[in-house]
């Protein structure tokens, strides 16, 4: 079998966590986490019509070290794939990932933390996944900074990982619970051209009447303009939650990212486009089970027709994950020609097993109807149901559950799916 | 490119000193590493705001309710407030969305978990040639790099 990527990938993270151990090994917690995923359905190949597909995944989860404390861990989170079918239909595909794999050290004092290793990093302009340190804490009451630097992930499949590099950070100002602003900054580099340097800004502010503000806006440092603002409201009134909010992409400025550039997204930068989105979200808690809500999202294009989205949900919520729900919305677009109504009805039962041998029951409907036909079709439907039981005190899930699709782009299609779920857990 | 690479290393060495030169000064409030369990709390409280003010004197608790459209709307919260998130998730719960590069979609990898606000639930393939064209910067926030656009490639190149 041969060794991928990945599974060195996975071998290193290994090796970081075994080099911990042995300082922790009378302390440590530790929690192990995997799915395993079997997959049936069929699909054209190089070579066959309807050829069954069989793909096994096994997503594997490992935190070590002080895990409900501050102190020294490790985190790490992978998945792999093996085709049992051995057909073509994943040969132009990776078979797995190392999504993160790191040492962290978190210091209540400051609220340090310094990371070592894969990890992705949500803050600011950055939403990357990177291999290299980040550092945050605060700088007393009213400040706190994070810095991170090293090598992005999201370009190792480009090239050689010579001449990559990302750096970047988020100094932030905050009194108390009254308002909080940041400034980040990213600038990433592939093979030693500038990708995508991109300045932020972010706000949030709590304002009387429970009224809070938020918003952030990029700042593309190498086509030196705009590419972002996105800001909204809660009003809160009584029961009722209102969110008006508007936000504004110029394309040139979004979506270049230089080297970085991938389809379907390069033309977009060439465009000159400018979007100006803005609506209102509405949620009405209507007790302490119901909610109901309503959407209204305009788009105002430069260059396109101007489009529309209108949707309305209504959800019940019980006891632990039981829910029950329905949403109808309709698109009405412009230059992309055809509009849309699109309804979901869905449910998760969580207390079956006083009546039934299995623990929770799930069920999905979708429907949506096309105004101009796709391929011929012009609606579609898709169903999903499932079911499964849990054992080991809870430490093992089974679940089973099958689809079926009658779209556009397949006819009659069913697919299958076991889902095994284990946790070991020892805090 | 060696004096931006200097700058670089430059930069993130004064960042460095300033930092150390600031660890004296003591923030007043750290969140817990970890939320208690339901077991622990002999409950499950189905929000922050059951045990929590929503506009607490350090944490808006308020603001990390998780509201029937929660699933498309935690960006403010997800990019401030990381240390509140943490405290219940970690980061392989933002992974099934939010990943470099998975290959099963998360409405797929979670197909049972309906109480989940998953994107891309059901027949996207036909669905995403209209919302691509009404709005890309939603495509582009999670696909935007060579690596997460490996599930583009197929047809778009």
């Amino acid at each position: 079998m041969r060794i991928g990527k990945p599974y060195r990938e996975c071998v290193f993270a290994l090796i970081m966590l075994l080099g911990i151990l042995p300082a922790y090994s009378l302390s440590a917690e530790v929690v192990v986490k995997s799915d395993t995923i079997f997959r049936f359905f069929e699909r054209d190949t190089a070579v066959e019509r309807d050829a069954a597909v069989l793909p096994g995944y096994e997503y594997l989860q490992i935190d070590a070290g002080q895990l409900s404390d501050y102190g020294l861990s490790f985190h790490l989170y992978g998945w792999g794939r093996a085709d049992f079918a051995d057909n073509d239909y994943y040969d132009d595909q990776t078979d797995g990932e190392l999504l993160y794999g790191y040492l962290e050290y978190r210091q209540k004092a400051n609220r340090f933390g310094a990371r070592l290793g894969r990890q992705h990093v949500f803050e600011g302009v950055a939403n990357e996944a990177i291999d290299g340190l980040r550092l945050s804490g605060d700088l007393g009451d009213y400040f706190a900074l994070s810095l991170y630097g090293g090598l992005p992930v999201g370009l190792d499949s480009t090239q050689s990982r010579s001449g990559d590099s990302i750096f970047g950070g988020r100094l932030s100002h905050r009194l108390g619970t009254h308002y909080e602003i940041g400034v980040s900054y990213k600038i990433i580099d592939n093979d030693s051209e500038t990708a995508e340097e991109m300045l932020g800004f972010d706000l949030s502010a709590f304002l009387p009447a429970d009224l809070s503000f938020f918003g952030s806006s990029a700042y593309n440092q190498e086509t030196e303009d705009w590419a972002e603002h996105s800001y909204e409201l809660r009003i809160p009134l009584g029961s009722v939650l209102l969110k008006p909010y508007y936000q504004h992409f110029s394309y040139e400025d979004y979506f270049s990212t230089g080297a970085n550039a991938v389809n379907p997204f390069r033309p977009l930068a060439q465009s000159a486009e400018e979007l100006t989105a803005y609506g209102v979200d509405a949620l009405w808690k209507l007790d302490d089970a119901w909610t109901l809500g309503g959407k209204v999202k305009l788009f105002d294009y430069d260059q396109q027709d101007k489009a529309e989205t209108y949707s309305v949900l209504l959800s019940w919520q019980g006891d632990n994950l039981t829910q029950y729900g329905g949403e109808i919305g309709h698109t009405t677009t412009g230059d992309a020609d055809n509009d849309y109504t699109l309804v979901r009805l869905y449910g998760y039962c969580d207390a079956m097993a006083d009546r039934f041998w299995i623990d929770f029951f799930s069920a999905d409907l979708l429907m949506a109807y096309y105004d101009k036909a796709i391929y011929g079709e012009d609606s579609s439907l898709f169903l999903s149901l499932g079911g499964g039981k849990r054992f080991m005190d809870d430490a093992l899930s089974v679940k089973l559950s099958g689809d079926y699709s009658q779209d556009p782009y397949f006819d009659d299609d069913l697919r299958g799916m076991l889902t095994m779920s284990y946790s070991y857990d020892k805090q | 490119m060696a004096n931006k690479s200097i700058l670089s290393i430059s930069t993130l060495m004064a960042v460095l000193l300033l930092v150390a030169a600031c660890a004296g000064l003591q923030s007043s409030y750290a969140p817990p590493a970890q939320h208690p369990s339901a077991a622990d709390l002999d409950e499950a409280p189905k929000v922050c705001t059951n045990c929590h003010d929503a506009r607490g004197e350090h944490v808006a608790y308020g603001r990390y309710v998780h509201t029937a459209d929660w699933g498309k709307n935690h960006r403010p919260e997800a990019t401030q407030g990381e240390a509140v998130c943490a405290m219940c998730h970690q980061t392989s719960f933002c992974n099934d969305c939010h990943a470099t590069r998975v290959e099963l979609k998360p409405s797929l990898k979670n197909q049972s978990d309906t109480y989940r606000s998953t994107p891309h639930r059901g027949d996207y393939l036909s669905r995403h040639r209209i919302d691509g064209q009404v709005d890309p910067t939603s495509c582009f926030r999670c696909h935007g790099n060579p690596k997460a656009a490996q599930t583009c490639a197929r047809c778009h190149g």
